[in-house]
């Protein structure tokens, strides 16, 4: 089973595009993260992709199936939608909620009678939270409420889930239950499309991430591809790093971010990638992986001014110490190509190169003219 | 023994359980009383005795009995019966349709709508089954208009709510000038009476014109109680679990517009049911239209026979039946919701 969107394109008003040229697709199974500033159209990305809004261009497509002309009883089969825990819901109790998500597969006149209510109890015990079943919707918490509306879709039996936001409004705990729920579900084969606030959260539990900038430019990709610090300074308007915690059987990665970006700066930096001398040191005791590193290193040769190889043979160490000039984001692709392969080490150390520096020459923004200026005649 | 017996969830399911037996069984208790009360006093047997002899089993009750039972007191009931169904049921689907407790059947302004086209028959003087069916004409139209006056582009339920109280603000506007030029002697005590509500011209050819509104509403709401617990949730949630919601909406306020418009039409405004009694019944049944529809129509078809009761027997004169609904109802009301958790939304 296949999601996908070609080339969709969307504004509220005319000339005021908000989704523009959306491109991407899910395979049942994989887990999309949706991320983006606050107003740059999650939501609306969301609700074009179900079908609620219609797309000026382009189409969403289910199995090859037009989204938007597929019989509604049809589309919901395969999809099913969690809404943000807020707002206006009905004071039901947690069962009749949850047995809300079996409308879909009933007549048009038919009431939930005993398979329905089995198929809930089924949901809530995949959940955990049979406990909850009898309560009312008011009364539980909010983390509480969000597996409710999970368990409702899932009644539903779907092969996708879209979940706006579903760890916003969350305490730790909670926001671990769901991203855990997200990733068991994607390994049961459903396909989730989650929206997010927290790009570690995409980061860490993706498998794809899709970015939308201001002005309806979207990025797709790979999560690893996709989510680099240069991306979401683009997207965010934020200085961030990703960082790494080592645990003896796992890497965590996380996104901080640092400072804001003034508007000037990053609208220089979506026009001139960034340069940088680097040097990057990697460490691995694997003799195998020296001829893969060495082949992932090829296309980048261009960039690279200086390269070291030393074997460490008495314990079985190899150290390759390569220096680059080049821009920013082809370290960082090298670098997390690099760090996905494990029983491998890599140290980037980073110096920006004097001409892209802010604030020297104020007066000459476009990339080509500063080059010009400073490397014909150097300072 | 009152906490026990309302507040916990898993007795309230037991409870409820038994009370879907009863449910049915009240109204039909209720207007077999109600069919024995009355200035001549008629005791359960005897009644029974007398259905009994409508079935062909023993002998008739003297002929002057037999017709206040037959020709005055059930076509009265059985007024009541459907009034109080018909109005609770369009209550109950509207504060659903607008999640809002506040709303009534009147919400749109079908109330003051059929109120102003009685007003006007009684000036015109019509004959009753005439002010009947001006009534209804009018409670339609203004449905009509505030359909018209709410809908827009943008697709929010809330403005249809607005313009349904500036609908009903506008006939009441109406209906206060329609009185203003009535003929003080005769036409404005009528007109006034009226909307106080009663329900003593009931006869077999008015219930021939209006039931057959109430009846298929109750219908089709009843066959789609379990789609009608999606109107509260947001669009896009009703709409994902593959209900078509507009289509929803709109047969929910057809339905509860004709049934309010055709309750008007035959009793005047009668306050209060339609706010009343689907909320005792959300305190007791919960949320859920499944229970929540059917305990509405059937506690609301029993309340309004036993207030219908009180009002024709309590003097000699006829009390309006709206002065009781809500001197009975509201303090009952109050009690009930200090001892549950009443309605949350």
């Amino acid at each position: 089973m296949k999601l996908e969107v070609q080339n969709g394109s969307f504004s509220y008003k005319k000339n005021l595009p908000i989704l523009k040229r959306v491109h991407f697709s899910v395979e049942s199974g994989e887990l999309m993260a949706v991320l983006g500033p606050n107003g740059v159209g999650k939501t609306t990305l969301l609700r074009c992709i179900m079908g609620f809004l219609r797309w000026n261009e382009g189409r969403s497509l289910m199995n090859g199936e037009d989204i938007y002309t597929m019989s509604s009883r049809k589309l919901w089969q395969y999809v099913s939608y969690v809404p943000q825990a807020k707002g206006a819901f009905s004071d039901f109790i947690v069962e009749d909620m949850i047995l809300l998500g079996c409308t879909n597969r009933l007549g048009l006149f038919a009431t939930p009678g005993k398979y329905e209510k089995e198929q809930v109890q089924k949901v809530a015990e995949r959940l955990g939270i049979t406990h909850l079943l009898h309560k009312r919707c008011t009364e539980i918490s909010g983390g509480e409420l969000q597996m409710v509306l999970i368990a409702r879709a899932l009644a539903a039996q779907p092969t996708f889930l879209i979940l706006d936001e579903p760890e916003s409004n969350l305490d730790f705990k909670n926001q671990l239950v769901i991203l855990d729920t997200l990733s068991e579900l994607a390994s049961e084969g459903i396909g989730c499309i989650f929206n997010t606030h927290y790009p570690t959260h995409a980061l860490m539990r993706a498998s794809k991430s899709l970015l939308l900038q201001k002005g309806g430019d979207t990025l797709f990709g790979d999560t690893t591809q996709i989510m680099t610090e240069t991306n979401l300074e683009n997207t965010f308007g934020v200085k961030t790093m990703i960082g790494e915690f080592e645990t003896s059987n796992n890497t965590y990665r996380s996104v901080f971010p640092i400072q804001i970006l003034p508007e000037s700066e990053k609208a220089v930096q979506e026009e001139t990638p960034e340069e940088v001398i680097a040097g990057v040191l990697i460490l691995f005791s694997d003799s195998a992986l020296l001829e893969k590193i060495n082949r992932w290193i090829i296309p980048y040769n261009a960039y690279l001014i200086g390269r070291m190889e030393i074997p460490y043979r008495a314990e079985g160490v190899y150290m390759i110490y390569l220096t680059f000039d080049s821009p920013v984001e082809q370290i960082d692709r090298l670098t997390h190509r690099l760090m996905s392969l494990s029983g491998v080490q890599i140290k980037t150390l980073l110096s920006p190169k004097k001409k892209n520096r802010m604030g020297d020459n104020p007066k000459i923004i476009d990339y080509t003219g500063r080059r010009n200026s400073t490397y014909s005649k150097p300072p | 023994m009152k906490a026990s017996f309302l507040g916990k969830q898993n007795h309230k399911q037991d409870f409820s359980r038994k009370w879907d037996f009863f449910l049915v069984l009240i109204p039909l208790v209720v207007a077999l009383l109600a069919l024995g009360i009355g200035r001549i006093n008629v005791s359960p047997l005897e009644v029974l005795q007398s259905i009994g002899a409508h079935l062909g089993l023993g002998d008739a009750l003297s002929p002057q009995i037999e017709v206040v039972l037959w020709n005055i007191r059930l076509p009265r009931i059985l007024l009541a019966l459907f009034v109080g169904a018909g109005l609770s049921a369009a209550g109950c689907v509207f504060q659903s349709l607008f999640s809002n407790p506040l709303a009534t059947p009147d919400t749109l302004g079908v109330a003051s709508g059929a109120g102003f086209g009685a007003a006007l028959g009684i000036l015109l003087e019509l004959p009753f089954l005439g002010v009947q069916m001006v009534s209804l004409l009018f409670g339609i139209v203004a449905v009509m208009l505030t359909v018209l006056a709410g809908s827009s582009r943008q697709q929010g339920i809330n403005r249809f709510v607005l313009a349904g109280i500036m609908m009903g603000s506008l006939f009441s506007a109406l209906i206060s000038l329609v009185k203003f030029t009535a003929d003080t002697e005769n036409q404005l005590p009528a007109i006034t009476y009226w909307l106080m509500g009663n329900l003593d011209s009931a006869n077999y050819y008015s219930l021939l014109l209006g039931l057959p509104f109430i009846l298929g509403g109750i219908i089709v709401l009843w066959l789609l109680r379990w789609r009608i617990n999606l109107l509260p949730l947001s669009e896009d949630e009703a709409r994902s679990n593959g209900v078509n919601i507009w289509n929803l909406r709109i047969i929910t306020v057809l339905c509860a517009t004709a049934m309010t418009a055709s309750c008007v039409s035959m009793c005047g405004q009668v306050g209060w049911v339609g706010l009343l009694v689907p909320h005792l019944c959300r305190m007791k049944w919960g949320n859920n239209h499944l229970k929540l529809l059917p305990a509405s129509i059937f506690i609301g078809a029993a309340f309004l026979v036993m207030v219908d009761t009180a009002a024709r027997s309590i003097s000699a004169a006829e009390f309006p039946i709206s002065i009781l609904t809500a001197i009975i109802g509201a303090p009952f009301f109050i009690v009930l919701m200090r001892h549950t958790e009443g309605w949350k939304q």
